[in-house]
């Protein structure tokens, strides 16, 4: 019952985020891009102001499978670099712990890229 | 001729416009179930390494669903399910895959060299590019902060 | 002949000596789908890319329509052609193959009606005796170029529009062929197209034993995404199915169409800067050169059994008509837009196709075929095109058109 709970959580804060850009886009015609780097950035604001958490404890994957995830992943990275390395940790913190995501993007990229193509489309 | 202010008023008013409802249920719909995908992926790799962080399974459950993602833009479903979803595949961090296997698989008839590689990031560069710039500015707050 | 400040009439008749269209699968699917020539099964056409796939289809087009007018390369004096590809590549690469002069023409999804028209404007000056104009577009190379990659999960607007995979050749000439000299042409067309089919089908086969060979001798199984792989690696490919154009020896036509005229349309820009709603961005322009055409030519929509713009799309039509309802014009029934009438509603295009491709596919099907028939005396054909590339509108530029408009009639031979 707990479990089910939970994941009725992680379906509608997440399912809310996606709506909420949904809105976004029907609104403002904004490219997939734009959208994107905004709810990264949302993420990252969060973080930094430290709600991020208490939402993570609520509703976990909710907010960290979107992209908003990605952005406290940043923020989270940066502030630890920093109170770790100084300036430099402060400059390597985010990118280090965003890296498993990045390296993973680029990683499939290319070795799909290598197999498959692009298909035609019918619709 | 037609006044050009006029038919830009006509224009705005009466060009069809995405249907609200619909697409934002749309979203709300695959994006719930993506992120509940999460959910159990990460669940279930707890439940396989009980002794790992919580960092680590968050890094692991982002890695699986970009394979995830990748997967099917590679086989060409994930554009179907975004022409469906719109911002409910596009938002999540499969969606972030999404965007940057698809121009490499794009453009590798140009060659790995200058097609793939050179063209990854011509949808997903922005993302990159935003997220260092604001994770530095993250570090200096976290730098005066801390 | 000059006529008013846009438009000229032809003196000479201009004949369209013949016409040849080739689509994709899901054009094939759509209204005009029966009429056109070729429809091809697979939209790559056993090219690696869909570059060279439109490439092709626009080689093959000429090839198609040059058969049908009973006449070799030898008789065709200049070649007008274009395309939506960067520096006309498709069109340009296509004419690698033909030892005639070329003439490469951009006016975006107007191009072939510009072709149509400097094609007349050529032959009643005596300037050239025979010419092709052709176009091709293609949707997976437009979405490259234009937009995304295909891939890429994002949703169409409403506005949107669909670009057709599709090329279409029209052979102008001063002679029209008897209908035995007609007959005999397409019989002789047709023969070429079997023992050229029958060629690819042999080198196919070849290509398949070739590949067979090396699958068997290769140190792995065939199938499978793990094999594909394989075999993508190992530079060992799968042959390409065969779908080579073909000729319908049965049809006849019973009237000859000709070009007498048109109008040259002006740079329009009515500060539409939305990229994905064309059709409004365009409609000012297909409206500023009907008006054009009707003032030059003193004539007026009842003049003509049908009006055919290029591809408004549907609400780009209806923008259209509203502007011309503004000038106390109504079209009534006599007027359809190719690009709206082009896909059935449930192939969902949401506004309909677009393209270089578009009107010269519908016009070298549907249009020439109406007029051959003697179903319409007399028409006229006003293709819009927007005038952007990938980084006008990333400038804040706004999406400007041009329209240009040919009259074709019919009679009976």
């Amino acid at each position: 019952m707990e479990t089910f709970l939970d994941y009725l959580k992680v379906f509608a804060v997440g399912g809310a985020l996606c709506a909420l850009g949904q809105v976004l886009i029907n609104k403002t015609k904004m490219s997939s891009a734009r959208i994107l780097v905004l709810f990264m950035l949302l993420g990252l604001v969060l973080e930094l102001a430290g709600a991020f958490g208490y939402m993570k404890e609520f509703a976990s994957a909710g907010v960290t499978v979107p992209i908003t995830g990605f952005g406290s992943t940043l923020a989270k990275g940066a502030m630890q670099g920093a109170k770790e390395g100084g300036v430099l940790g402060a400059m390597a913190g985010g990118l280090k712990a965003a890296a498993p995501g990045v390296t993973a993007a680029v990683l499939f990229g290319f070795l799909f890229a290598l197999v498959f193509r692009s298909h035609s489309k019918k619709t | 001729m037609t006044d050009k202010a006029e038919y830009r008023e006509y224009v705005k008013k009466n060009a069809p416009g995405s249907p609200m409802f619909r697409s934002v249920f749309a979203a709300f719909l695959v994006g719930g179930i993506i992120c509940c995908i999460g959910e159990g992926v990460s669940d279930a790799i707890k439940a396989i390494f009980p002794d790992m962080g919580e960092t680590d399974i968050g890094s692991w459950t982002t890695v699986v669903m970009i394979f995830l993602g990748s997967l099917l833009t590679a086989v060409g479903l994930y554009d179907r399910l975004g022409r469906f979803a719109g911002g409910g595949s596009m938002i999540p961090i499969t969606g972030f895959a999404n965007s940057v296997v698809s121009p490499a698989l794009e453009y590798n008839r140009e060659g790995v060299f200058f097609g793939v590689c050179a063209k990854m990031f011509v949808i997903a560069g922005p993302i990159i590019v935003f997220g260092v710039v604001a994770g530095v500015v993250a570090g200096v707050i976290g730098l005066f902060a801390g | 002949m000059r006529a008013g400040r846009q438009s000229f009439k032809a003196e000479k008749p201009v004949y369209v000596r013949s016409s040849y269209s080739i689509v994709g699968p899901k054009e094939g699917d759509g209204r005009f789908g029966a009429l056109f020539d070729t429809v091809l099964k697979d939209d790559l056409w056993g090219e690696r890319s869909y570059e060279k796939a439109e490439s092709k289809m626009h080689r093959e087009t000429i090839r198609g329509a040059v058969g049908l007018a009973g006449t070799d390369l030898d008789g065709i004096d200049l070649m007008l052609a274009g395309d939506l590809l960067n520096e006309l590549s498709a069109s340009s690469l296509a004419m690698r193959y033909f030892k005639v002069p070329f003439v490469g023409l951009y006016n975006a999804c107007s191009t072939f009606t510009e072709g149509i028209l400097l094609g007349t404007a050529l032959i009643d000056g005596g300037a050239a005796d025979a010419v092709t104009c052709s176009t091709s577009s293609h949707f997976a190379s437009a979405e490259r170029q234009y937009r995304y990659p295909l891939e890429l999960g994002n949703q169409r607007t409403p506005t949107s529009q669909w670009t057709v995979t599709g090329a279409g050749c029209t052979v102008l000439s001063s002679e029209m062929p008897t209908p035995e000299e007609d007959v005999r042409a397409r019989e002789n067309f047709a023969q070429s197209m079997r023992e050229m089919r029958e060629n690819c089908l042999n080198s196919a086969r070849e290509e398949d034993r070739e590949c067979k060979r090396r699958a068997e001798n290769a140190p792995f199984s065939e199938e499978g995404v793990l094999g594909r792989l394989r075999r993508r690696l190992a530079g060992i490919c799968r042959p390409s199915s065969v779908s080579e154009p073909v000729c319908d020896t049965a049809y006849r036509r019973t009237h000859i169409a000709k070009i007498t005229g048109g109008t040259f349309g002006k740079v329009v820009d009515f500060g539409i800067d939305d990229e994905s709603n064309m059709g409004a961005a365009m409609a000012p322009a297909a409206a500023d050169t009907l008006l054009a055409h009707f003032a030059d030519t003193h004539t007026s929509p009842s003049d003509y059994d049908m009006i055919f713009t290029g591809d408004l799309g549907r609400f780009g039509s209806e923008a259209f008509r509203f502007i011309l309802k503004n000038e106390g014009i109504e079209l009534g029934d006599c007027y359809a837009d190719c690009g709206a009438e082009f896909y059935f509603p449930h192939q969902k295009t949401f506004q309909g196709g677009s393209g270089a491709g578009c009107v010269g596919t519908v016009f070298n099907s549907y249009i020439v075929k109406g007029l051959e028939r003697g179903e319409w005396k007399k028409v006229l054909v006003l293709a819009t095109g927007a005038l952007l590339n990938k980084d006008t509108p990333l400038q804040k530029e706004n999406i400007p058109a041009v329209s240009h408009a040919f009259v074709a009639e019919s009679e009976k031979r």
